[in-house]
């Protein structure tokens, strides 16, 4: 598989010192003053939540809005590279470099809040899976909009409905549709294991509750592999 | 190699892109499409590059109907990498270097990387960029940017190239190695589709010339073919002092005049030989004159000729509003 748009992402966020520094302080200083503050855990969970998951979506659709509207995506397209590929790549590369920003702050969490070494471990399986599932996010609302403030728009309220479908704003129910909706959710394994490491009182993640989530970030990401034509602006081209 | 038969496009807004244009290309052809600006041209180049879909019409790109292998992924991929295009805007992932640019493009096109360093460094070497290649291209100049645009088209060794104004910004030796590179590609049975504004390079370039108008096709044929449509006649502008009055006795190999205030402007079938004859007329009248510029006729006079507007207005030193076609 050619991973040429890969390579390229990590090459451009390596060159870009500047914002990579402030990729990782800016959040690192907002989540280490929540963290050391006396704000409850359940709220402190929260923000951490809507804080990684808004990085990885703003992270994933401001870049694609702008190498849209450069033109860059239809240079790639018509080398005959694959939209969805393409996309893939882009989603793949922005995650994990979101997660390596990201992992100085999740170390405060887990030293600030005292998490224990299971609660730590599944901290990073889980904020794996819901960076990936904001950066294919990011990726579906940059197809929709048309400027980078439309995208921003756009990646703010999908991200922020969906964080509120994963349950991360109110106590959980079990039984009713809004709790079968929250155990297919992406992000609800993310939050379940912020309010874990934050010693909000929230159960240890069984492993298997990732499973679902999984499934369902994969299964977007086919649809966006197959779709991708579409997005990048080529009239499906 | 490609053949474009009714091609249309229709902006979103509604604005007609082009309407029902035929062009095509053989193996070694270089076809030149020239028109001012809005008159199709980049439209057209997008259409032929499969970027844009014509509905109407029908594009063959290497023998095949392009509208069924845009559907099959493998092929639209194949048909894809056989083609080397130059947009007129030269775009670049800026934080990387010129060579990572040019290995990215490379790659995309599925060259392995040894063949594509040793590619892309010839290519490279014969646009004057290798001084450049370990720089970002955020600091590149424009032109420097249209170089690395140009190699990263000609990187894979397309067998047909579509380029959008290639030689806008590059220096005269530049423009020289391009010129070179594109003949020589030619002469390996690479087909060339080019836009430009510039009658110069189309003449040197083309073995076809289409001028386009207002999206339509207004004549084709080889630079020699459309030059004769409009006879060969030197222009000669003669910059006075005052208005020529209207009884200025003219040479007889002067074909056609024009008098304006501060300037006259004659057409002579015998090129520069009449200067003497025509300076000792406007002399006579009194007039003192400012300078005289003589012009060979090129394509921008076969565009007057059959659209009666200047096709560049920005080469003519004015624009001459109300001329008739000769």
């Amino acid at each position: 598989m050619n991973l040429a748009v890969w390579r390229a992402q990590w090459l451009t966020a390596l060159r870009r010192r500047r914002l990579l520094a402030f990729n990782i302080l800016i959040p690192l200083v907002f989540v280490a003053t929540i963290a050391l503050s006396p704000a409850p855990d359940v709220h402190a969970a929260a923000t951490f939540t809507v804080l990684f998951a808004l990085f990885g979506t703003f992270g994933s659709s401001i870049p694609l809005i702008r190498d849209g509207e450069s033109g860059l995506l239809r240079r790639y397209v018509l080398t005959g590279v694959h939209p969805g590929g393409l996309l893939l790549q882009h989603i793949f590369a922005t995650a994990t470099l979101d997660l390596i920003q990201l992992a100085p702050s999740v170390l405060v969490i887990v030293v600030a809040k005292g998490s224990s070494a299971p609660q730590a471990a599944m901290v990073l399986p889980a904020l794996a899976l819901g960076l990936v599932a904001a950066n294919a996010l990011g990726a579906l609302t940059a197809a929709l909009a048309k400027s980078v403030a439309e995208g921003a728009l756009f990646s703010a309220m999908a991200a922020l409905l969906l964080l509120h479908w994963a349950g991360t704003f109110r106590t959980p129910v079990p039984g009713t549709w809004q709790a079968t909706l929250e155990a297919w959710n992406p992000f609800r394994p993310l939050h379940e294991s912020l309010l874990a490491a934050a010693g909000a009182g929230g159960p240890d993640l069984d492993p298997v509750l990732l499973a679902i989530p999984m499934g369902v970030t994969v299964a977007v990401l086919l649809v966006i592999a197959a779709a991708g034509r579409y997005a990048i602006g080529l009239g499906g081209r | 190699m490609f053949a474009a038969t009714d091609i249309s496009y229709t902006y979103s807004s509604g604005r007609k892109g082009l309407g029902k244009v035929s062009v095509d290309g053989a193996p070694g052809d270089r076809v030149v499409v020239m028109g001012p600006n809005g008159s199709g041209k980049s439209t057209l180049l997008r259409l032929v590059s499969t970027e844009l879909p014509s509905r109407p019409g029908s594009l063959t790109l290497f023998g095949e109907a392009c509208e069924s292998s845009m559907g099959d992924f493998r092929k639209r991929r194949d048909l894809r990498r056989r083609i080397g295009i130059v947009q007129d805007t030269p775009i670049h992932v800026e934080d990387l270097t010129g060579l990572e640019n040019g290995l990215l493009f490379a790659e995309l096109y599925g060259l392995p990387r040894a063949e594509a360093l040793s590619a892309f460094s010839a290519l490279s070497t014969s646009l004057g960029l290798d001084d450049a290649l370990d720089v970002p291209t955020r600091e590149y100049s424009y032109g420097m940017k249209k170089k690395l645009l140009i190699a990263e088209a000609l990187v894979h060794d397309p067998e047909m190239l579509i380029l959008d104004e290639p030689a806008l910004g590059l220096d005269p030796p530049t423009r020289v190695a391009l010129l070179r590179m594109l003949e020589e590609r030619s002469e390996r049975g690479v087909c060339t589709l080019v836009a430009t504004n510039e009658p110069e390079l189309a003449k040197k370039l083309a073995t076809t010339v289409v001028l386009l108008h207002e999206g339509e096709v207004v004549a084709h044929g080889s630079p020699a073919e459309l030059l004769a449509k409009v006879g060969g006649a030197t222009r000669i502008e003669v910059h006075v002092t005052g208005s020529p009055p209207a009884d200025l006795g003219l040479p007889a190999d002067i074909v056609s005049i024009q008098l304006r205030p501060g300037r006259i402007i004659a057409e002579s079938r015998s090129g520069p030989d009449v200067l003497p004859q025509l300076v000792g007329a406007v002399l006579a009248t009194g007039l003192k004159i400012e300078r005289i510029e003589l012009r060979e006729p090129d394509l921008t006079d076969v565009f007057m000729l059959y659209t009666g507007q200047a096709l560049n207005p920005e080469a003519l030193n004015r624009p001459l509003e109300g001329d008739s076609s000769p």
